[in-house]
């Protein structure tokens, strides 16, 4: 059942962009994910594929991780469905995706529209479909992937994208999948998830991103800094700027996704999975601007406790050091990050924000505070 | 030492990599293999100096390695230590020669000097009468002069863990290359590294051009066949030559508040000795998964400055008071007040995970306990020490200390 909805002109624009690494598409990783797959071949002996035909079924898949996720999927063969409320469209053409590409991509991939919430629908639906493999990434609390495993008692695999933010803060970093995890963070419904994952007996698979970027990001990480180095303004960074944090371009962890399919290593396994290094905050504003083509940007720090912003927010990341080790799965996997930090910014930057879209308006309200008072402070 | 008599010639061992175990205690360290391919019979050899329990009669070996080893590569080697005699990097050449000599190995270590100087009045000189009962050899001099000080004496291997430049180390790799030396090992330093933006340092990093250490790791490079070069950071444990967490115990334990440069975010690695002897032993025995690298030989995480302070207090039973400040607005040198560089310093031990099977077993919370522990029972809690840098800190930043 496929669908070929109507662009919004406004926010899309078709200029082609010359680059090998800003390919929409994903030839330049499928390339890469069919190398690894020849390597594995036993010679003279019946393959069974990793690959071999699955019936996916994508929670959410039309926004961010899962709109790069499920044209790799597609690509491989596999037959995929996303699960939404149909409230955006079920496919957007991506700057830089050909139209024979899209087109493709568009008359293969299914949707069942629903609210993941309505977990008798949930129920009703996936069994009365049936499905290999389930991808969950937008799940938040565990009470929402119960229905689905009820639902599908001989299902092979359930991916469940979960996040890095349910470790423990701790003195030691980087954050291992050993490592203590919080019951009580803002993320304690993607610890739950992973409980009721390890307690039903599936075969399960958790990965933990750390920040994700990349172009279509909806959380204004990368375009947080375009805004204010397009508007030639100083960057307000709070305290020392030595904060370290960890960024992973999401077609890196797209196709992280695809390698723990149908992987037995992967088989009730964590993983984290993030850029190759780790960055200061300062050193992305850094790299923010080389990728843009900006000069380097003017660094205001400030003391977060010399204000009070309300309910805004006056910086996009926890002001703490938070970076996760992607060993792991660099080790079990054989995955790897393809961009490096300002290769992937400059990915994000030439096929969004450079092209004049972005998610959130630019807000320097609060930026106008803290300059505001460090000009009158000195 | 534990043998295992085995009825064929040659032992292959491997480990799934699947099946690593969560690094967990500390006292558990990988085992050390090695097996003499003698006329008469052949046995296995298996290091208990670091096992929490006797293996000896267990085919079910805890191994943290995630490859195979040759019965080949892992036959027992003459190897020279060329030691430091003070610093920071002393007790490396101490912690490996033990490891070496627990697993089967012959070990000669050179220390820099006189036998009889005031130097080797300190730890780890103090205690070399360790090497020599476990069958190593002690000897002094230049190593300038290597050659005549080790009498003629044939090694394998020689592990340079002295110079900080190619002067000081020239000598001893072309007498080593002269001598049929099969395999240069040489402790450089992470300190080469340049400042990053992104952290952490990876080998393969860009170093400072004009480093010492650099032009030593170059023409090690450009000489010798087999070889592999060591980028420690700081460094804990029984024996140190170098105060390193003493700094901290030295204020709690007198409940004094402890000074901290700058916001204490700033990264650090601390690696206890046992790590460094682990990771130069596992290379000593696997030459050709060793060869033509560099590795960090550090610990595998990062731990802030605050978060020292922390640990150790948390080690030492006590509360902490930790004040940040500013060495140029207070007018104090940093590199006098304080033990640890005050800005991000912080490598990875990737080409040892990744090439050589090796884990990381430093445990700071258990490690700093048993420091603490030690601290204590030598009475230095007791000792009477001046702060005279902390106060004047503490003075410029009106920080009432307790009497």
């Amino acid at each position: 059942m496929a669908r070929l909805v109507a662009l919004q002109l406004n926010q899309l624009s078709f200029s082609p962009l010359a680059s090998s690494l800003s390919d929409f598409s994903g030839t330049r990783l499928q390339n890469q994910l069919q190398l690894k797959r020849t390597f594995r071949q036993p010679k003279g002996s019946f393959y069974v594929s990793a690959s071999s035909t699955k019936k996916i079924l994508i929670m959410g898949g039309t926004r961010f991780i899962g709109v790069f996720l499920s044209r790799l999927l597609v690509k491989e063969g596999h037959q995929v469905t996303l699960f939404t409320r149909g409230k955006a469209p079920v496919t957007q053409q991506l700057p830089g995706e050909s139209d024979s590409d899209y087109a493709d991509f568009s008359s293969k991939i299914l949707h069942l529209k629903g609210d993941r919430k309505d977990f008798e629908f949930v129920k009703s639906s996936l069994s009365a479909e049936g499905f290999d493999v389930v991808y969950d990434i937008n799940g938040r609390e565990a009470d929402e992937v119960e229905p689905i495993l009820d639902a599908l008692p001989n299902l092979e695999q359930f991916i469940y994208c979960s996040s890095a933010g349910v470790y423990l803060k701790s003195d030691l970093l980087p954050h291992a999948e050993t490592d203590a995890v919080d019951p009580k963070s803002r993320h304690k419904g993607k610890l739950e998830t992973e409980s009721l994952l390890q307690s039903k007996g599936v075969n399960w698979t958790s990965i933990r991103p750390v920040y994700i970027y990349g172009p279509l990001n909806y959380n204004p990480v990368e375009e947080w800094f375009f805004h204010r180095l397009k508007a030639g303004r100083p960057i307000p960074i709070p305290s020392s700027g030595l904060q370290i944090t960890q960024l992973g371009h999401v077609k890196d962890l797209a196709i992280a996704f695809v390698k723990v399919l149908g992987n037995d290593k992967a088989s009730k396994e964590v993983f984290n999975i993030s850029g190759e290094k780790y960055v200061t905050f300062d050193g992305l504003a850094r790299a923010c601007a080389k990728a843009g083509g900006f000069p380097e940007p003017e660094i205001v720090h400030y003391n977060p406790k010399d204000f009070d912003f309300g309910k805004k927010k006056s910086f996009p990341f926890r002001d703490q050091h938070f970076f996760a080790s992607i060993e792991k799965a660099k080790r079990v996997l054989g995955w790897e990050p393809e961009f490096d930090l300002v290769e992937g910014l400059a990915d994000s930057y030439n096929l969004d924000f450079g092209r004049g879209t972005f998610r959130k308006e630019a807000d320097f309200s609060t930026d106008d505070i803290i300059l505001g008072k460090s000009l009158v402070s000195v | 030492m534990a043998t295992i008599a085995s009825s064929s010639s040659t032992v292959l061992l491997s480990a799934s990599s699947s099946n690593l175990l969560p690094f967990s205690h500390p006292s558990t360290s990988r085992l050390s293999f090695s097996s003499s391919l003698s006329s008469s019979s052949s046995s296995l050899s298996i290091s208990p100096t670091f096992l929490s329990h006797n293996s000896s009669n267990s085919r079910h070996f805890v191994n943290h390695s995630a490859f195979t080893i040759n019965a080949s590569a892992a036959k027992k080697k003459k190897v020279l230590i060329v030691n430091t005699n003070s610093g920071g990097h002393a007790i490396i050449g101490f912690y490996f020669a033990k490891e070496l000599l627990g697993a089967g190995h012959s070990v000669t270590i050179l220390t820099v000097g006189e036998e009889g100087s005031d130097k080797m009045k300190k730890p780890p000189f103090n205690r070399f009468s360790e090497i020599v009962s476990a069958g190593g050899r002690t000897v002094w001099g230049n190593p300038s002069e290597v050659g005549s000080v080790v009498g003629g004496e044939v090694f394998d291997v020689v592990l340079d863990n002295n110079g900080k430049d190619l002067e000081t180390v020239r000598p001893v790799i072309e007498w080593a290359k002269s001598a049929g030396v099969k395999q240069f090992l040489f402790i450089s330093s992470a300190g080469i590294y340049n400042p990053t933006d992104e952290p952490p340092h990876v080998e393969g990093d860009a170093v400072k051009a004009d480093a010492g250490h650099v032009g030593v790791e170059k023409y090690i490079e450009e000489t010798f066949g087999s070889w592999a070069v060591f980028r420690p950071q700081y460094i804990i444990g029984s024996g140190n030559n170098k105060d390193c967490e003493e700094w901290f115990f030295d204020r709690i334990v007198r409940d004094r508040p402890v000074p901290i440069p700058g916001s204490g975010l700033q990264l650090s690695n601390l690696a206890h000795a046992r790590d460094l002897s682990s990771m130069l032993t596992l290379a000593v025995e696997n030459p050709e998964a060793a060869n033509h690298n560099i590795f960090n030989i550090v610990s595998d995480r990062a731990v802030t400055l605050d978060g020292i302070a922390k640990l150790c207090a948390q080690a030492a039973g006590r509360p902490v008071n930790i004040v940040h400040y500013d060495p140029k607005a207070v007018g104090v040198d940093a590199k006098k007040a304080f033990p640890f560089r005050t800005y991000h310093f912080y490598a990875e031990p990737r080409a040892a995970k990744s090439k050589l099977g090796w884990q990381s077993t430093t445990n700071l919370p258990e490690d700093l306990k048993e420091r603490f522990e030690e601290y204590v029972k030598i009475g230095r809690d007791k000792k009477s020490i001046q702060f005279e840098l902390d106060d004047k800190i503490l003075e410029a930043l009106k920080v009432p200390v307790s009497v």
